[in-house]
């Protein structure tokens, strides 16, 4: 049995807003984290899949700090770093790392690739968390960039001299460069095209086994996460409605949102989409600024029941396996 | 499952692949703009003369010889022709008012108490015998008998040092108070940028009259008059570039590896905004030379016997109708060299375009 | 059999001039369309979907573009040589085209009912009253509730979905005989993109309006397409009927996408199949197949020689080598 890595609890992430012409005060929240809760494993892919504005972006962010959580705890080597100053957080970023959606936006244009994929080592090296002389760190360059497929006679060469799969590669490699334990791969291959989206994912896999990384995904692609991962989590207006094994997801979505989404994917042959049966949600996702008594889905949802709009469900485990759903028609 | 590039200058189709950095991206496009390549000739010829000034065969720029007050620009004749000319036309003219059209024996006597003037007398300038009169002016002198050519080309040295390193300061502060400003955000910003809109509201000109009058009129003290107000538009540019950068991914991306907040400011954002500050640079250096010049020309920039293109032009105001190549040539050579300036840096702007970057 | 073509697209050929050198973004690519027919173009980034369709409606920026050469059958006349007035007349009304983004493609200063109205106006030259009545009956067929009142509504107050049904319903206000969707899901999540198909699917049967969908997902073309056209490197590799593309694919480009899509209803093995290399750089093409670099199956020839079309019966072509003189392949 894997080890619990990094566990996650009742996170919340409430962006202020403001309003006033010269003394600003806040007037609201935006809620993009509701109270999230899970754990991730070592050694596994947890997916975590959702529509836009769903919060799934952001809870990776809040994970390595890039947005203050602003309640909850994130238990990581045994210490909750939710709260930890950017100086504490230092020696934990060194071990967990990010990838980024957008292969053209993620990279400095005005930095050699060498460069890019060298700096969290400089970074660290000044820091003295980082044992390496120049030399060494030169030489992990070229591993890195070979071993993500590129030549390292590129090292010197910039950005936009490369496509965007071979961009996202890069952002791999520097991803990797200080060796972390955890990847939060956000929307990893959601701008690249479909044919260089399986190199991509491919290439995931196999440094995941090679390393032993845990990654935490996000895509809102079912088919890349049911591919990926081997547990996902389903988020909506902020909060995780339900979470299985990748396979079980598939074969017996069991929250109302879950089947819909699972629906309404379009799956690669005729002959299924002509006599498919799809769930056609109603109106639109919510905007999440506003608190909420009840199930975040209820609006929606064709098997809403009094107790739903009163109370809000929390995800329990159904008959002692590994699948959870926040919902009342399993309680 | 990909192989790794073999062969690195070739692409798929066996094709010779050229590496390209951004910047020679830019110098390419900047090549095919024809004003902006004269532009950028002429202004190195400029700063080529400048900075060469002191070695060029030129004569002095501030020796004061009254004998040669005021003659006119000519390619043939030299001082002392024109001198006699003149003599002999003013003689003429107070002759005929007396009713004669010869001169007396007095004024011709005088004529040839100048004639030998002319071939002999010899001055020592900067150390060296110079027979004055066989000087030929190219373009004239001025009030003080000074070479207006050597005035301009000295007056050049001036105006485009004030330019230059005004446009550096300004582009120095302006570049720190915005990146900061843009970057903290907040309250810093708030009151950083308020500063920066009272500054705007007052009157430019009393606070430099008001500068110099507290401190000494000299050329470093103009510097700084003039610097310390014009970092305020850079800030506002280089500010919204920076907010624009602060929520890119590669911002973010910084952040994950740990960086510290002025190693994203000053190695991440300022270098990605470096075609702005390119473009305003090269816009900012003729606005200096502008200032000075109508600073100058008010009698509150440089004073004798330095020259700048401003105050020459000043010092020829009187005395426009008459000697009319004090002002002129001074014009029109700061003219052309703000031209050349400003199309050049028309032509970087384009070159640095982000949309002409990702066409196609 | 009746002829019943609508479009008719002829060896079209579009070049873009850069800096670099010369963009081929579309090289000779002819295909048909039905009445009432939803014709699929799918393509990855640089395939030259876009551009073809934008060719067809003569909306290359020119320069840097230039439609080479080609024809463009509509209706019996050649819309690459008609005046630019006839072609302001067609575009909106007889021939209309969607495109991604919604939040960029409706002008955000304007009301929905003005832009609403201005396809009435001008084409149909109706009165601002009867535009109005007009549009609110259109924002009803797409689906919009309360459309009386947020007719008068300004883009930023819908929603993305609504929005681009806000699109599609200005683009079928002149009840056109063609319609362009380029990309029309792309950027709605996966919810809201069912809907959306859903809707096209039933206003283009109601109105029977012909249908060129662009898109780079399998799976969207799979649920509405009659037949698809595969493109790549701006050419044409493969037309076939929606069930033989998938059920057969002819191209090792086709069989190579098709395999390297994740299936989320059946078990994908450990590794995906991955087509290798990257897409091609078009600037100088050379006359070659383009996409022999990455081809399982390249031969000598695919570097030397743009293949030839080779039709296979039955609505079928395939722009490939191995199929030259009608061999028999086996793409395994």
């Amino acid at each position: 049995m894997a080890d619990k890595i990094l566990e996650v609890k009742e996170l919340k992430l409430h962006f202020p807003v403001y309003d006033g012409i010269i003394f600003k005060s806040q007037v609201g929240a935006v809620r993009a984290v509701d109270g999230v809760n899970f754990d991730l494993y070592k050694g596994e892919t947890l997916g975590l899949v959702g529509e836009s504005g769903c919060g799934k972006s952001t809870t990776a962010r809040s994970i390595n700090q890039l947005h203050r959580p602003t309640s909850g705890e994130i238990i990581f080597q045994g210490k909750d770093i939710a709260k930890y100053s950017h100086k504490e957080m230092l020696p934990v970023r060194k071990n967990i790392q990010m990838v980024f959606q957008d292969p053209y936006a993620s990279l400095n244009p005005r930095m050699t690739v060498g460069n890019i994929i060298s700096e969290p080592m400089d970074i660290y090296a000044k820091l003295g968390i980082y044992n390496k002389s120049k030399n060494d760190i030169e030489k992990r360059v070229e591993y890195l960039m070979e071993r993500v497929g590129l030549s390292h006679f590129y090292k010197n060469r910039f950005p936009h001299e490369f496509s965007g799969g071979q961009r996202q590669r890069i952002g791999i490699a520097r991803a990797l460069a200080l060796d972390p334990d955890i990847i939060l791969a956000d929307e990893p291959v959601s701008a690249l095209d479909v044919s260089i989206q399986a190199q991509i994912l491919n290439l995931m896999k196999d440094l995941q086994d090679e390393l032993n990384l845990t990654y935490l995904f996000i895509a809102h692609d079912l088919s890349v996460i049911e591919y990926i991962s081997h547990r996902i989590a389903v988020m909506y207006l902020g909060r995780i409605v339900e979470i299985a094994d990748a396979h079980d997801l598939y074969h017996n979505p069991k929250h109302p949102y879950t089947q819909a989404l699972l629906s309404a994917a379009p799956i690669p042959d005729p002959e299924i989409e002509k006599n498919r049966e799809r769930i056609i949600l109603t109106g639109d996702v919510p905007s999440p600024d506003q608190e909420r008594f009840g199930c975040y889905f209820c609006e929606r949802c064709s098997h809403k029941m009094d107790k739903c709009e009163k109370n809000i469900p929390e995800l329990k485990t159904i008959n002692n396996t590994n699948h959870q759903v926040a919902c009342f028609l399993f309680e | 499952m990909t192989a790794a590039i073999e062969n690195q200058n070739k692409n798929e189709f066996d094709q010779a692949v050229k590496g390209s950095s951004l910047n020679k991206d830019a110098w390419r496009r900047l090549k095919k703009n024809k004003m902006a390549i004269i532009g950028l000739y002429i202004v190195i010829i400029y700063a080529f003369i400048a900075v060469a000034a002191p070695i060029l065969p030129i004569y002095s720029y501030k020796k004061i010889i009254l004998d040669h007050q005021h003659l006119p620009p000519t390619f043939t004749k030299t001082a002392g022709e024109l001198m006699y000319e003149k003599v002999k036309t003013r003689m003429l003219i107070i002759a005929k008012k007396r009713g004669r059209t010869e001169l007396n024996e007095r004024e011709q006597k005088k004529l040839e108490g100048l004639r030998h003037k002319i071939k002999t007398e010899v001055k020592t300038i900067d150390g060296e015998i110079v027979k004055l009169h066989e000087r030929i002016y190219y373009l004239g002198t001025d009030y003080h008998g000074r070479d207006m050519l050597a005035r301009i080309i000295y007056g050049g040295q001036i105006s485009i040092a004030i330019g230059l390193i005004g446009a550096i300061v300004a582009l120095i502060i302006g570049i720190t108070v915005g990146a900061i400003a843009g970057y903290v955000g907040g309250a810093v910003d708030n009151f950083i940028m308020r500063f920066v809109d009272i500054m705007y509201s007052l009157p430019y000109l009393l606070l430099v009259i008001i500068f110099m009058a507290m401190f000494g009129q000299n050329i470093l003290n103009l510097f700084f008059a003039i610097a310390l107000v014009s970092w305020l538009t850079v800030a506002r540019i280089v500010r919204g570039q920076i907010i624009s950068l602060k929520n890119s991914e590669f911002v973010e991306a910084a952040r994950s590896i740990g960086a510290s907040n002025r190693r994203i400011i000053f190695k991440h954002m300022v270098p990605n905004t470096i075609g702005i500050i390119i473009i305003f640079g090269s816009l900012e250096i003729p606005a200096f030379i502008m200032y000075e010049a109508f600073l100058s020309f008010l009698g509150l920039g440089i004073s004798a016997p330095y020259a700048s293109w401003g105050s020459l032009v000043g010092d020829a105001v009187e005395g426009m109708a008459d000697f009319s190549w004090r002002l002129f040539f001074p014009a029109i050579i700061m003219t052309i060299f703000l031209f050349s300036m400003n199309f050049l840096g028309d032509g970087l702007r384009d070159a640095f375009d982000p949309q002409s970057k990702n066409k196609l | 059999m009746t002829n019943n073509k609508i479009l008719e697209v002829k060896n079209l050929s579009t070049h873009f001039k850069t800096d670099e050198g010369i963009v081929k973004a579309v090289q000779n690519v002819s295909f048909d369309l039905a009445k009432g027919e939803t014709l699929g173009v799918v393509g990855e980034s640089g395939s030259g979907k876009s551009v073809t369709n934008l060719s067809v409606m003569r909306l290359i920026p020119s320069p840097p573009g230039k439609i080479m050469n080609g024809e463009v059958i509509f209706d019996g006349e050649d819309l690459l040589k008609v005046s630019d007035k006839r072609m302001q007349q067609i575009r909106g009304d007889e021939i209309s085209m969607i495109f991604q983004d919604p939040m960029t493609s409706l002008n955000p200063f304007l009301r929905i009912s003005t832009q609403m109205m201005e396809p009435f106006i001008l084409h149909q030259k109706l009165k601002k009253k009867e535009a109005l009545e007009q549009s609110i009956e259109m924002l009803k067929l797409v689906g919009i509730p309360m459309p009386e009142k947020r007719v008068h509504d300004y883009p930023h107050q819908f929603s993305g979905g609504m929005r681009q049904r806000v699109m599609i319903a200005m683009a079928l206000s002149c009840k056109p005989q063609i319609l362009i969707a380029d990309e029309p899901t792309t950027a709605l999540d996966v919810t809201i993109q069912a809907q959306i198909l859903e809707l096209v699917k039933a206003l283009s049967a109601k109105l029977n309006t012909a249908t060129i969908l662009i898109t780079h997902d399998l799976g969207v073309v799979a649920g509405v397409c009659e037949n698809v056209v595969v493109m790549y490197a701006g050419q044409i590799v493969e037309k076939a009927t929606n069930t033989d593309l998938f059920k057969d694919p002819k191209h090792p480009y086709t069989k190579g996408l098709l395999n390297s899509i994740p299936r989320l209803d059946t078990k994908t093995e450990d590794r995906l199949f991955s087509i290798k290399g990257q897409p091609p750089n078009l600037i100088n093409v050379p006359d070659c197949c383009p996409f022999f670099p990455r081809c399982d199956f390249a031969m000598e020839i695919c570097k030397q020689k743009n293949p030839a079309t080779t039709q296979l019966g039955n609505r079928r072509e395939v722009n490939c080598w191995l199929y030259e003189e009608n061999k028999e392949v086996n793409l395994g």
